[in-house]
């Protein structure tokens, strides 16, 4: 029972040779990303005017990029950080899927705030160092809070995921059959030999890890939350926004996780770790987070309307019948009303099913966004400042750039890491229990 | 297009501004106390009295359509950086319209011509002056016959002289005028109504009703900086006792129709019965007869009851019977002396324009005419379509057109001599009034230009001719020795030039003139200027062309402007294209829909469409002049249909029509008189805003000043004025009609239109609780211990959250580097203020540079800044003072009493922002017994 975990998903990631279904996937990412590039070098020689950003559209897609990739994020610590301190064990088998995922995701995301920068080659200035003139940053706004917070998810969540790892570098050097990956893998092992003493070192850093990713997941949503929050824009000025972006973003991170998950299991041949059960527990938590935007979606539409804010009643009539009517209505549907259908066992446990579902909570989580930072700027409490926001061809290159990058990432590391945890696994078989 | 060869390479290299820095230091001492030399020369070592960083301020006047208007042109180190109002000058009183400020840009315009052609070819000048001695002896010989001057309209009395002289020396020769921009009907009402040309001069502080009739008061009327200040005078019942009430009739909203108490919309066939109906009441005391409109009898009521504090007033665009009626209306309302004077016409020979032109045309097409001179104008655009101007030019075997740039008429023309720039020209004109203003060089010419006085004495013979003297002589009499002549440069008025009333008696028939009705069976078509191009003069200049219109906020731009009715009626959207069809000449342009359009009209605003011209002006807009006919100048009938096809259309308001939540959403407040009357505090907000914030850190109390403004609504007449003067003084990039479209406009103040009617200018608040300032994550935002809210460019890195959360939406964003695409030299911009870079956030600071400015002249002379002293460049600039700007600490000062006002009240004051600019809300003195039509 022990050695096929080890054997397949190390033999996985040591075979010589790429199948051919990973160039397909490959050769159009790195496409994308090509385009990402083109895109950035394109925004940094002109400006930010090559996007359709505009007078009371200030922030646009970079931002709502940027939203949504740090809410794809959060799925993959949600379920290795979360769930590992409530020994849940059936993370074991995704874990490594989600956290590569996270940190794909992340790295996408840390790029938008300062692409969106007016000039971005001062962005270090949001960090609070000493300097000849006693400059600080602004520490009331919420964009510096949030700086400091996607700072320090995104380290921690390469940190998590590298520490994760190192046992199973140490079993891929072990297994290595060229002086190359020996080397390779043995250099990123640090070392690892699996001690006792270096087990207890390392389960307890693990642990205390965990135990920080835990609550990072939480503050670094409530934050971006904030920076709307914080804003006196009518459509942002709400109190509800960390949590309801909370709700959001771990919606987005099951969706993504199960729309990675099914087509790696089938691929890669993982069906006898990665089970059907494993899909039935993801779709039963998107299912949670969908109705937990639902109430947040309703809690939207009432305390605007409970409160007597005329300007806000107009922009949120403007947002169901206005310019951008479909946006509004299409995020409803795709994060609140189709994934309704997991409430049957059967939804749950038909791949198909649980990829479109996903596929569509992923968009409309883009759409939710999008409704938020342009449908709120486009109709401020200025009736002569009100505009449109028109995305020019650049806008979409960068948002299907990042596309690009986050798939040549994972692809890279389904290519040449561990996809799942071996040494977990191997624990979990140990003490007998089914993943 | 040939691309004449500049004379001196290029004009920028450092030898030409040297050159030009030069020029401006010997012209700081023409007219300051360095003794009058007449040769600029250029100085090695600075005048003694040239400080390095101090502005030197020079009169001189901004010529339109032969009026002047006084202007100061501020100095920095010799050149030109900024035009402000001259407070002595009768037309300007410290005020200046668009045209004025854009001026300076026009001046460092590098599409400006560079040298003389022939035939399109560059050439040098000797080569004319050599033609032009052959010329002169033909002309000798003929005694002139066959020569023509064409001018615009004249009112240089140095012009007009040097023209009889030419006529001495040639008896042959006879002097046309043409303006596009027609006065004819307004000196032929004169005509029928006293016999002779007369300005009518109202006094609108002294005028308790007044109805305008498709008026210009405020707009473009000689004088009209002057009218606006009288009438804004009796416009806020917090300040007058007596609150003047203003009807306007007319067929397309006017800036005096807006400003108007009521205001009625009727097209110009409907026009006549209006006034046949104003001649039975107030004439003969009849009843209003049959035929017209309802409201008329409370209009002619309110008028007569206000008898001698009554005023009538007509618009250009109005036939020469109406303006004799309206003159037997304001006699019979027995204003004269009191609402109105009657003052001798400031134009050196005024004539028949029209006429005038023809007959040249006639004259150029049978061979008659064989030398033509062409000062200043573009004839070959703005004449009348069915004259052929251009094809009778082309006739004429020597032609000389001067112009400032290569336009339409020089390139048929045979000889193009470049025009000086008003900043390179010695000369005078006269404003409504009749008072004289010198026009005074600003600097050598910076491509070789001549003035008009110029190009009339080398036709004379004086083939080098110095303006400068030239113009001394004309003046020797008057202003004989130095003395006078440098007093006349200083207040930039020549004293005693104003005109006295004169006691013309009106004529009987004057009384019976009625113009007549035309009805047409569809669209009447009304030819206007557009507000900021004129007859298209100004299309090479990109402040005026991306100056949002007042009525439509369009830029770059002149779609047919249509009724709402009508544009149901046909089909139409904003955008779509349209054929517009008349006496068989068809122009394809878009529609803009305007409301408050007399049904059945369709504006065609000439001006853009120039079809050679400078690299700015080229491509944008349609040319309406095709359609133009000497005897439709004004309206025309007309068939207007959809055709397929649209076209983008930047207008910086992007509402569209105003639905009723957008007309509800409007955040410019105003009521009507009685309400005011009734209770002072109508347009306060229920229940008083309570300051509690997030971060206890109230703006410093302790500083000795705290920057504010008051700005009323009463007042403000959407000119524009003050949203040139601030670009032209915080050097605000113009963007471009794309980015327009692209919602990334950089004006700092823009003047929104609320509810069709109202004006109210926005600017940066300066909100002592700034929203933009907590969320900014580098502080490039903050506040002085005096209250501005400051914009840090340096630190600013882009991140827009400011502007998002601006509640006024007053900040701007480079999005480009639009700074430095500009076509436009370093020389031109202001010093005082940081050119912004791409990437960083700007708005209005206040004019921050010149409260220090003020700060520190009062530092040297130790004492502190005091109330008016120091104003911004909107509110120099405003014709209507509706700004006020000073230290509210103050209570003495100006704007601490406006803002004591009951009228005052804080825009999105509910969101406790507590804006430094607060606002003093329009108040409607609306008539009981009329309602608006």
């Amino acid at each position: 029972m022990e050695m096929p975990v080890a054997d397949k998903v190390a033999g996985l990631a040591l075979k010589p040779g790429v199948d051919a279904w990973w160039w397909w996937a490959f050769i159009p990412a790195m496409a994308l990303t090509a385009l990402l590039a083109v895109a950035v070098s394109w925004l940094f020689a002109k400006g930010i005017g090559v996007w359709g950003n505009n007078n009371p559209v200030m922030w646009a897609f970079p931002i709502i990029n940027y939203v949504w990739w740090i809410g794809i994020a959060s799925g993959g610590t949600f379920i290795s950080a979360f769930f590992f301190l409530m020994k849940a064990t059936w993370r074991t088998a995704l874990n490594r899927i989600a956290e590569s995922m996270t940190l794909c995701a992340a790295a996408c995301a840390g790029l938008y705030p300062i692409l969106h920068l007016g000039r971005a080659w001062f962005a270090y200035w949001l960090v609070p160092y000493p300097d000849t003139m006693g400059l600080w940053p602004q520490f009331r706004s919420p964009l510096l809070w949030d700086f400091y917070a996607v700072l320090t998810y995104v380290i921690s969540s390469a940190l998590f995921w590298y520490l994760g790892l190192i046992p199973d570098l140490a079993t891929l050097r072990d297994r290595a059959e060229t002086p190359g990956k020996r080397l390779f893998f043995g250099l990123a092992a640090v070392g690892f030999h699996g001690r006792g003493e270096q087990w207890r070192h390392y389960r307890a850093t693990y642990g205390v890890l965990a135990a920080l990713m835990a609550p990072l997941v939480i503050s670094v949503h409530s934050i971006v939350g904030l920076d709307f929050a914080g804003g006196e824009v009518p459509g942002w000025h709400s109190t509800q926004f960390p949590p309801f972006f909370v709700f959001g973003a771990v919606l987005s991170g099951f969706a993504s996780v199960l729309l990675l998950v099914i087509p790696l299991r089938r691929l890669l041949g993982l069906g006898a770790f990665i089970t059907e059960r494993h899909l039935e527990v993801l779709g039963r938590l998107m299912l949670t987070a969908s109705v937990c935007v639902g109430y947040a979606y309703v809690m939207d539409a009432f305390s605007t309307f409970y409160g007597a804010d005329e300007v806000e009643h107009r922009q949120f009539l403007e947002r169901l019948t206005g310019l951008y009517w479909p946006v509004y209505w299409a995020t409803l549907l795709f994060n609140v009303f189709i994934p309704q259908a997991l409430w049957w066992r059967r939804a749950r446990t038909d791949p198909a099913a649980l990829m479109a579902i996903s596929l569509l909570v992923v968009i409309g989580m883009w759409f939710e966004r999008f409704n938020i930072i342009v449908g709120s700027l486009h109709r401020t409490a200025m009736p002569s400042a009100w505009g449109d926001f028109h995305p020019t061809f650049w806008d979409y290159a960068t948002l299907f750039g990042t596309v690009g990058l986050f798939f040549s990432g994972f692809l890279l590391f389904v290519r040449f890491l561990p996809v799942i945890s071996i040494f977990e696994m191997r624990e979990m078989q140990a003490s007998g229990e089914k993943p | 297009m040939t691309s004449p060869i500049p004379p001196f390479g290029d004009p920028w290299e450092r030898r030409q501004i040297l050159k030009m820095m030069a020029a401006g230091l010997a012209l700081g001492g023409v007219s300051g106390c360095d003794g009058d030399s007449d040769a600029l020369v250029p100085a090695v070592m600075p005048a003694t009295d040239m400080v390095p960083g101090v502005p030197g301020l020079f009169t001189s006047a901004s010529v339109i359509g032969g009026y002047a208007e006084g202007i100061l042109i501020e100095h920095r180190d010799g050149r030109p950086v900024k035009v402000a109002g001259n407070p002595k000058h009768p037309a300007s009183l410290g005020a200046t319209d668009v045209f004025a400020q854009a001026l300076l840009l026009g001046f460092y315009d590098p599409d400006r011509a560079r040298g003389p052609t022939l035939n399109n070819r560059p050439v040098g000048l000797s080569h004319f002056m050599t033609a032009l001695d052959k010329r002169r002896q033909h002309l000798a010989e003929t005694h002139g016959e066959g020569f023509r001057i064409l001018t615009g309209t004249v009112t240089s009395p140095t012009l007009a002289a040097q023209i009889a002289q030419l006529r001495a020396v040639y008896p042959g020769l006879r002097w046309h005028q043409w303006e596009a921009v027609s006065r004819d009907q307004v000196r032929a009402g004169a005509q029928l109504a006293y016999g002779r040309s007369l300005e009518t001069v109202p006094r609108l502080e002294r005028a308790n009703v007044i109805l305008a009739i498709d008026s210009d008061l405020l707009s473009s009327a000689p004088g009209h900086l002057a009218y606006a200040r009288a009438f804004a005078e009796r416009r806020n019942p917090a300040r007058t006792q007596h609150m003047s009430r203003v009807y306007a009739v007319e067929s397309m909203p006017t800036l005096t129709g807006l400003a108007a108490d009521h205001r009625f919309a009727v097209s110009p066939p409907d026009m006549p019965a209006v006034l046949a109906g104003l001649a039975a009441a107030i004439l003969r005391d009849e009843p209003i007869p049959d035929g017209a409109p309802p409201w008329l009898a409370g209009v002619a009521a309110d008028l007569k009851s206000h008898r001698r504090g009554a005023f009538i007033h007509a618009g250009p665009d109005q036939p020469a019977e109406t303006h004799a009626l309206v003159h037997a209306l304001n006699e019979a309302l027995e204003g004269r002396g009191h609402s109105f004077d009657l003052l001798p016409s400031a134009e050196a020979a005024p004539l028949d324009q029209r006429a005038s032109l023809t007959d040249l045309v006639r004259g150029m097409e049978s061979g008659a005419v064989d030398t033509l001179l062409i000062l200043g104008g573009n004839p070959a655009f703005t004449a009348p379509v069915d004259l052929g101007f251009e094809a009778a030019l082309r006739k004429v075997a020597f032609s000389v057109s001067l112009a400032d740039e290569p336009n339409e008429t020089s390139a048929a023309a045979t000889w193009h001599i470049p025009e000086a720039h008003p900043f390179e020209a010695w000369g005078d004109a006269r404003a409504f009034d009749g008072s004289v203003a010198i026009q005074q060089a600003q600097a050598l010419p910076l491509y070789g230009g001549r003035s008009q006085n110029e190009m009339l004495a080398i036709f004379n013979g004086d083939y080098y001719p110095d303006g400068y003297s030239m113009l001394r002589r004309a003046w020797q009499d008057r202003l004989a020795g130095d003395q006078p002549w440098r007093a006349a440069l200083m207040t930039g008025v020549v004293e005693g030039t104003a005109a006295a009333p004169v006691g013309d008696a009106l004529r009987p028939e004057a009384a019976a003139a009625l113009p007549k009705a035309e009805k047409s069976a569809g669209v009447t078509v009304l030819f206007r200027p557009d507000p900021h191009l004129l007859d298209g003069r100004f299309a090479n200049n990109a402040w005026l062309q991306e100056l949002p219109r007042p009525l439509t906020k369009l830029v770059w731009d002149n779609p047919l402007l249509v009724p709402p009715a009508l544009a149901d009626r046909l089909g139409l959207a904003k955008g779509d294209k349209a054929a517009l069809t008349v006496d068989g000449r068809r122009v394809e342009a878009p529609v803009w829909i305007v409301p408050g359009l007399a049904d059945d009209c369709v504006v065609a605003q000439f001006g853009f469409g120039r079809r050679r011209t400078g690299s700015v002006g080229e491509g944008a807009g349609w040319d309406y002049f095709q359609l133009r006919r000497s005897l439709g100048l004004h309206d025309a009938p007309a068939k207007l249909e959809k055709i397929p096809g649209r076209h983008v259309l930047a207008s910086t308001d992007r509402r569209g029509l105003l639905t009723e939540t957008e007309r509800e959403a409007a955040l410019a407040r105003q009521s009507t008189l009685a309400s005011f009357l009734a209770d002072a505090q109508v347009l306060k907000s229920p229940g008083a805003a309570v300051s509690v914030t997030l971060y206890d850190q109230p703006p410093a109390q302790s500083a000795d000043m705290a920057w504010g403004m008051s700005i009323d609504l009463n007042a403000c007449i959407g000119c524009n004025a003050c949203i040139v003067a601030c670009q032209a003084e915080n050097n605000i990039p113009v963007v471009g009609k794309e980015q327009v479209a692209r919602e990334r406009e950089m004006h700092w103040l823009r003047i929104d239109l609320d509810e069709g009617s109202q004006f109210q200018p926005v600017l940066c608040m300066h909100c002592e609780e700034a929203p933009c300032e907590v969320v900014c994550p580098v502080g490039a935002t903050v506040h002085d211990a005096e209250g501005l809210n400051g914009m840090v460019y340096n630190r600013c890195i882009g991140t827009r959250f400011c502007a998002n959360n601006c509640p006024y939406k007053v900040r701007r964003f480079n999005f480009m580097a639009f700074s430095a695409e500009e076509k436009r030299p370093a020389q031109s911009r202001n010093p005082e203020v940081t050119v912004r870079a791409r990437g960083v956030m700007e708005k209005c600071t206040f004019c921050v540079q010149r409260i220090a400015a003020a700060r520190i002249q009062a530092d040297i002379e130790n004492r502190p800044i005091r109330d008016g002293e120091l104003k911004t460049a909107c509110q120099s600039a405003c014709p209507t003072q509706a700004f006020t700007f000073g230290n509210i600490r103050d209570p003495d000062a100006e704007v601490s009493r406006r803002k004591a006002s009951p009228l005052t009240y804080a825009m999105l004051g509910e969101l406790n922002t507590r804006p430094r600019v607060t606002y003093e809300g329009r108040i409607r003195n609306l008539s009981t017994d009329a309602e608006d039509g």
